[in-house]
């Protein structure tokens, strides 16, 4: 061992000063040198030190984000938001199993058929899925962590729209694919707005009752609207109707401004980092 | 010092139970224990003082704040770490995925920090080591835990945990008892019991619910010594005796007014809770 680190080479290397040449030297002298590396380990500010090994472990053992948590986050979803929507129970594979089971029987019987009943099925079927997922995006007796999230400072009602915008984007996107497979041309997409009505409306009765309850009476509803129309043959006639179209986009925009201009929910629509 | 929380007179029915009726309590910093048998209205007062419940009479000042006003109920949620009497948990998640969904619930930010305060809390539960395990692969004890390293997060002015050593083991019961001491140094700890062991141990303030009404608050000490003169042993169980049974050793340990010449023993929590309950039960039988 020719030489030593000086306090003041020591000092240079500890706070990152030092220039390449000479730190190079230096770390290949540390492995070798017991009495120098007590010396830069003595120079190296506390603060720095802290901040390294915080860093380290943060990339370490900081949870990896999950798939979905990963999509949404590249969608423009904030990292924390997307943790919460990852942990809806109706965006759990088992819930969109379920669902992709009950459209493929649907789109399977519409495309099998040779007369409108198979289509009437299809749409008699196709607008609840959103309803039904979006039910199934928080409340009381499906979402495990209820109590504890009711006791916590973040907006319920925030939480409950973030599940729901979720829920029903997956929803509506998986029941449109299954459409295709319907060979109604655009009749095909005719649940489309009477269901954004029905999940409009169900936004709308949170106000007064719990999101699966709302979206439970929505469905009671929409079975007695279309129980009273069966006897009259009239399903499908009255899904194409433009004047039904025309409704369902005037309920579903009405309901829309509902949510967003209620004062009270103003909370929902701050954003969390 | 002024009490954490202040419950007056408050009312909780559910269609044909009167959960509470009137209850006054006042909890400061420190363990104060609530027990009572099933049905005593403990957890209905717990989810109330968590804000999870509303009453229907009387008033709760919680930290000087009214739950009652959604502004205060905020600050109060700010403040407040909650384990309810069964926690649920997104089993999927990891220890660490789970703590840190409720931290984003706490509104703990920026994400670094929270990380920080999240490894922080699974430390002082003794998690560490099992912090990237799904929350489903761990025991019962283990997730009770979890449970409490989330109520922990953000060093809350109050702890409300409702039965946290429910079902727990001897040896997880006295790591809880450990943890739940070293959280009520500087904060308000309401902890809700059947184990009259836990609360001895822990509690410099207990208060007894039967039937949605209090039947007592004050000292541990204060409730032993209610059944002062009150127990004694004997070779058989004791007609006169309210409650009785036989120890290991065959001898009775009899509760209630003693034969003259029994000899009296110095009385446990259990025994002045127990006759406490005992004498309300045959009150209302009467």
């Amino acid at each position: 061992m020719t030489w030593h680190i000086t306090p003041e080479l020591a000092r240079g290397y500890a706070d990152g000063s030092a220039a390449g040449a000479p730190s190079s030297s230096v770390e290949a002298h540390l492995l070798a040198c017991d009495a120098c590396r007590g010396l830069v380990a003595s120079e190296a500010p506390t603060g720095r030190l802290d901040s390294v090994w915080a860093e380290i472990q943060e990339q370490v053992d900081a949870p990896r984000p999950t798939w979905v948590e990963r999509l949404l986050t590249r969608l423009g979803v904030s990292p924390a938001d997307a943790r919460l929507l990852a942990a809806a129970p109706s965006l759990q594979v088992s819930w969109l199993l379920g669902l992709m089971a009950v459209l493929s029987f649907a789109a399977a019987g519409a495309a099998a058929s040779s007369d409108e009943r198979g289509l009437r099925g299809f749409l008699l079927v196709a607008p609840l899925v959103p309803v039904i997922a979006v039910a199934g995006a928080y409340g009381r007796r499906i979402e495990p962590t209820y109590e504890v999230t009711q006791s916590t400072p973040y907006p319920t009602y925030r939480l409950l729209l973030l599940r729901v915008v979720a829920v029903l984007s997956v929803s509506v996107a998986l029941t449109a694919v299954f459409s295709l497979f319907v060979d109604a041309g655009w009749m095909a997409m005719a649940w489309l707005l009477p269901s954004l009505a029905m999940v409009g409306v169900v936004l709308v009765l949170t106000r007064h009752m719990e999101l699966p309850v709302a979206a439970g009476s929505v469905v009671a509803g929409y079975a007695l609207a279309v129980t009273a129309m069966a006897s009259r043959n009239e399903v499908v006639v009255v899904a194409l109707a433009e004047r039904t179209q025309l409704v369902s986009l005037s309920v579903a925009v009405a309901c829309l401004a509902v949510v967003v201009l209620s004062p009270a929910r103003r909370a929902a629509f701050r954003r969390f980092p | 010092m002024s009490p954490t929380v202040v419950v007056r007179d408050v009312t909780k029915r559910f269609a044909h139970t009167q959960a509470l009726a009137g209850v006054t309590v006042e909890v400061s910093t420190g363990v104060t224990g609530l027990l009572g048998p099933n049905g005593a209205g403990k957890t209905t007062l717990l989810r109330i003082l968590a804000t999870v419940l509303g009453p229907d009479g009387g008033s709760v000042r919680t930290l000087g704040l009214d739950p009652a006003d959604a502004r205060d109920r905020t600050r109060i949620r700010r403040s407040l770490g909650y384990l309810p009497q069964e926690p649920g948990f997104q089993r999927g998640f990891s220890v660490f995925e789970f703590v840190d969904y409720v931290a984003i619930l706490k509104e703990l930010t920026p994400a670094r920090r929270r990380h920080d305060e999240v490894r922080r809390v699974i430390a002082a539960v003794d998690l560490t080591s099992v912090s990237g395990k799904r929350v489903r692969a761990l025991s019962g004890g283990m997730r009770r835990r979890v449970a409490l390293a989330a109520a922990l997060l953000g060093d809350p002015q109050l702890l409300v945990l409702d039965e946290p050593t429910a079902g727990l083991d001897p040896e997880q019961r006295l790591r809880f008892r450990e943890l739940v001491s070293k959280a009520g140094e500087g904060r308000a700890v309401l902890l809700s019991t059947h184990q009259t062991e836990d609360v001895a141990a822990l509690c410099h303030d207990v208060v007894v619910l039967h039937e949605g009404r209090v039947l007592f608050r004050g000292s541990p000490s204060d409730l032993a010594q209610r059944a002062a003169g009150h127990v004694w042993f004997a070779e058989d169980r004791d007609p006169r005796a309210r409650i009785a049974w036989r120890t290991g050793d065959g001898a009775h340990r009899n509760l209630g007014d003693p034969p003259a010449g029994a000899v009296s023993v110095t009385p446990t929590l259990e025994d002045g809770y127990l006759l406490l309950v005992g004498a309300r039960d045959e009150e209302a039988a009467a």
